[in-house]
């Protein structure tokens, strides 16, 4: 269930934003690629998720329990995201957006119970009906997260998801971060530019790393 | 790069304390400057007050308006005219209205072009934003938008029908082999009797409109970051566009949507053009009976126009109602978790869809140039025996009138407009409480009336209104009723963006040059340039394209470019025809290439500037 990059490096009209990664993370574990904002951290992200803009170029391989996912398209990859933004979809409901996560072929009362379920260990409970607007800060990450997590990903990538929180509501939302992750037993990958939101796997710092 | 708020507010504080400002600004404002920077405010009280003239007028005019305009249409439909003598109320034009032989088949056809319009144009759109968003084909349809939002309906009508048409273009490439007809056949196309020919144009008219306007809305939300969401959890992007986008959307479209929904039942030149004929779509058969001699078939009319009124409205509550009844089905469905859709594979049909569509505006254009230039023409042929310059040298001699009118009465309608739209999106940016935003929006809302109720509803009353103050049949009664609807589409076209002005360049520039008027045409208007001038075509082709007001209120004196179109495409001589729909397409297209190239070449070496 590893999520592994083999010599992976990213191209922009022929010329290299970082040299080539190496970088193996085991399920449970979340990896940190610290560096500057425009070293090129975020875009490794997209890369990995699939979403890489046309501009770029990726060479080496991103390997998924073993298998490469170099040609997959975004939506099968079975890779989460969560972004510095919460992006809860702003028309719907908590439990909407929820839902909108969850497998498909399920009937709705399981659905429903799942949500429920899902929103009680985040400590958010009855929060189905409410508005994404009315949330709190902290609490639109959680949500955002579990939106994320309800999806059954298979690897979990963080674009700087603590970056817009007040200080005292980063620790919390680290922690709940991480321990999903061991929970789930999923490789994680953490992009940030501050040393205080690292994680206790693998580091790579993209400053140094030329 | 727009300043930073810190960068600004530091900028603020060094004009306060340069030395050579002018002694006589009071320094109580000086004083109040970080306050006011922080709340955008550019002009003092003053200022506001007189920014307040702009929406009073606004309001005040579309209020007598429609207003009266309402009123002196449902009177007489109640038998009350006192400038012909009638002064008793009377149900008598009704029950003649509703035992008219033609007022089955009216209605009938009415309904089904205007409702297959409007549910055409709206899936349409949203079905080809669906499937074809962020493709190529999207994006040539996205560059094309412009000038075929530019092609007046009755120009558009005209090229439609001399190529659907029993002996027109697309029956002519096909014949003799492989039809193996020498004649024209005989159908009854255009002018079916079910409207089906009307609608078919319509949609086609339309769509691209729904397009516009979604493509507007589409600003307004991070279209990338959500279709990154979407696709993460495992959504294919057709239906990524589908579940989420679209129903975002919407709220913006809603008012456009309502618009078409109006337009497409009680339109008029275009059904005179391609509509059914015995007995023609009811708002065609009311602007034939307020021009009958006979007062009493005028009051009738008075009645058929109010009862058109009742059905525009009914069908606007039809589709709040079907609007919450769908969100009421689908809000779960969208959460149920179907990662796939039908439209994913029918991507080739999308794509095959839009390529038609803008081939047969493209085909449209082709075949009127092509007959402006005919001298003669047997059927089968596929291009004309003998060409010929003759009816456009022709036509310049007649032009002269009808165009001055036209460019005039466009000319004035939209420069009232733009002044009057800017005035009030500045009186707007002098509030700064979000309730009172707010509550001024919705009192202005009004302009969009016109927008949303049919012309011959209320145009029989505005006659009466300008009558009544000497004004019918002059320029500027022609003028006025032009700004009518010329005003809503500029503040349509102009709001958003004006509204998203940076409001700290305002401070900052006022600031430096110490009068905010000096300021605002300095610095405010050149900025806005490119979407003032895009309003200023948007206005000149709407006002070129009104045809009732222009029959109604310029009283047979006046005739445009539009009423000789309307008047030549019964006739039977199509290269007559052809010439004037492209003096018709000419003005808008024309002014549409102003509004693109002089802010480019104005601003050449201003990248920023360049979009």
């Amino acid at each position: 269930m590893s999520l592994e990059l083999k010599h992976v490096q990213i191209t922009r009209k022929g010329q290299a934003l970082f040299a080539p990664i190496c970088l193996n993370i085991f399920p449970g574990e979340t990896a940190t690629v610290m560096g500057a904002s425009g070293c090129g951290k975020s875009t490794l992200l997209s890369a990995i998720c699939g979403s890489l803009s046309r501009e770029f170029r990726l060479k080496g391989e991103i390997l998924l329990k073993g298998h490469s996912i170099n040609p997959v398209p975004m939506e099968r990859r079975n890779i989460g995201i969560l972004f510095q933004d919460d992006l809860l979809f702003p028309h719907m409901s908590i439990g909407s957006n929820l839902a909108f996560a969850l497998p498909p072929g399920m009937p709705r009362y399981l659905r429903d119970e799942k949500v429920k379920h899902a929103l009680g260990q985040a400590g958010l409970e009855g929060f189905e009906d409410r508005d994404p607007a009315t949330l709190s800060g902290g609490q639109r990450s959680r949500a955002s997260l579990l939106r994320t997590l309800l999806a059954r990903p298979k690897a979990l990538l963080l674009d700087e998801p603590f970056s817009r929180l007040d200080h005292g509501l980063k620790g919390q939302i680290r922690e709940f971060v991480f321990d999903q992750v061991k929970k789930m037993n999923i490789p994680a990958l953490l992009v940030t530019h501050d040393p205080g939101d690292m994680a206790e796997g693998p580091l790579i710092d993209l400053t140094t790393h030329r | 790069m727009p300043l930073t708020r810190k960068q600004h507010e530091r900028l603020a504080n060094v004009v306060t304390f340069t030395p050579h400002m002018r002694p006589g600004n009071p320094p109580k404002a000086r004083a109040d400057l970080p306050d006011q920077a922080d709340q955008g405010i550019s002009s003092g009280t003053g200022m506001g007050t007189f920014l307040l003239l702009f929406p009073g007028s606004v309001f005040f005019t579309f209020l007598v308006t429609v207003g009266a305009g309402l009123w002196g249409t449902w009177l007489p439909s109640l038998g009350y005219l006192p400038a012909m003598g009638k002064t008793t109320l009377t149900l008598h034009p009704w029950t003649e209205l509703f035992n008219h032989p033609a007022i089955g088949g009216a209605v009938r056809s009415t309904l089904v072009s205007g409702w297959g319009t409007a549910l055409g144009a709206f899936l349409l759109s949203g079905l080809l934003f669906a499937m074809n968003y962020g493709s190529r084909t999207w994006g040539v349809m996205e560059k094309m938008l412009a000038p075929i939002l530019s092609v007046p309906h009755a120009a558009f009508a005209i090229g439609l029908s001399f190529l659907i048409s029993p002996g027109g273009w697309l029956v002519r490439m096909v014949s003799p082999g492989l039809t193996g007809v020498d004649l024209p056949p005989a159908w009854v196309i255009p002018k079916d009797p079910q409207g089906l020919s009307l609608m078919i144009a319509l949609v086609l008219k339309e769509t691209p409109f729904m397009i516009l306007v979604m493509a507007g809305a589409l600003q307004q939300i991070d279209y990338n970051a959500t279709m990154a969401v979407g696709r993460s959890l495992g959504y294919r992007p057709a239906q990524v566009r589908l579940k989420i986008l679209l129903p975002q959307l919407f709220p913006h479209m809603r008012l456009s949507l309502y618009a078409v929904i109006a337009y497409s039942l009680s339109v008029v030149d275009m059904s005179m053009i391609l509509g059914p004929t015995t007995p023609p779509t009811l708002p065609v058969l009311v602007v034939q009976w307020f021009n009958d001699p006979m007062l009493e078939t005028r009051l009738m009319g008075a009645a058929g126009a109010t009862l058109l009124l009742g059905m525009v409205l009914g069908s606007l509550l039809l589709a709040y109602i079907l609007e919450k009844a769908i969100i009421r089905c689908f809000e779960w469905r969208v959460a149920n978790g179907r990662r796939e859709t039908l439209l994913s594979p029918m991507t080739p049909v999308g794509r095959t869809l839009l390529m038609g569509g803008m081939t047969v505006f493209t085909l449209t254009m082709v075949i009127l140039v092509i007959w402006s230039f005919t001298w003669q023409w047997p059927f089968p042929e596929v291009l004309p025996a003998q060409w010929s310059f003759r009816f456009w040298e022709k036509s310049i001699h007649d032009l002269g009138s009808p165009m001055g009118t036209t460019l005039i009465t466009g000319l004035a309608a939209t420069m009232a407009g733009l002044v009057l739209t800017i005035g009030c999106l500045e009186y707007e940016a002098t509030l700064s409480k979000t309730i009172a935003i707010n509550r001024y929006k919705k009192c202005m809302s009004i302009i969009y009336l016109p927008l949303l109720l049919p012309q011959v509803a209320f145009i029989f009353g505005v006659q009466m209104l300008l009558t009544w103050f000497h004004l019918d049949a002059s320029a500027t009664g022609l003028i006025w009723s032009h700004l009518i609807f010329v005003l809503p589409y500029i503040f349509l076209t102009l709001g958003s963006v004006y509204r998203s002005f940076d409001r700290r360049i305002m401070t900052t520039a006022t600031l430096l040059c110490g009068s905010p008027m000096k300021a605002f045409l300095k610095v405010k208007l050149p900025m806005l340039l490119r979407p003032i001038l895009f309003s200023f075509a948007v206005g000149i082709s709407v006002s070129v394209a009104q045809y009732i007001p222009t029959l109604f209120i310029g009283a047979g004196r006046f005739s445009t470019i539009t009423t000789e179109v309307v008047a030549l495409a019964s006739g039977s001589d199509r290269r007559v025809a052809a010439v004037y729909a492209l003096y018709q397409q000419l003005i808008p297209m024309g002014v549409y290439l102003l509004a693109i190239f002089v802010p480019k070449l104005m601003f050449i070496n201003r990248k920023r500037m360049q979009r």
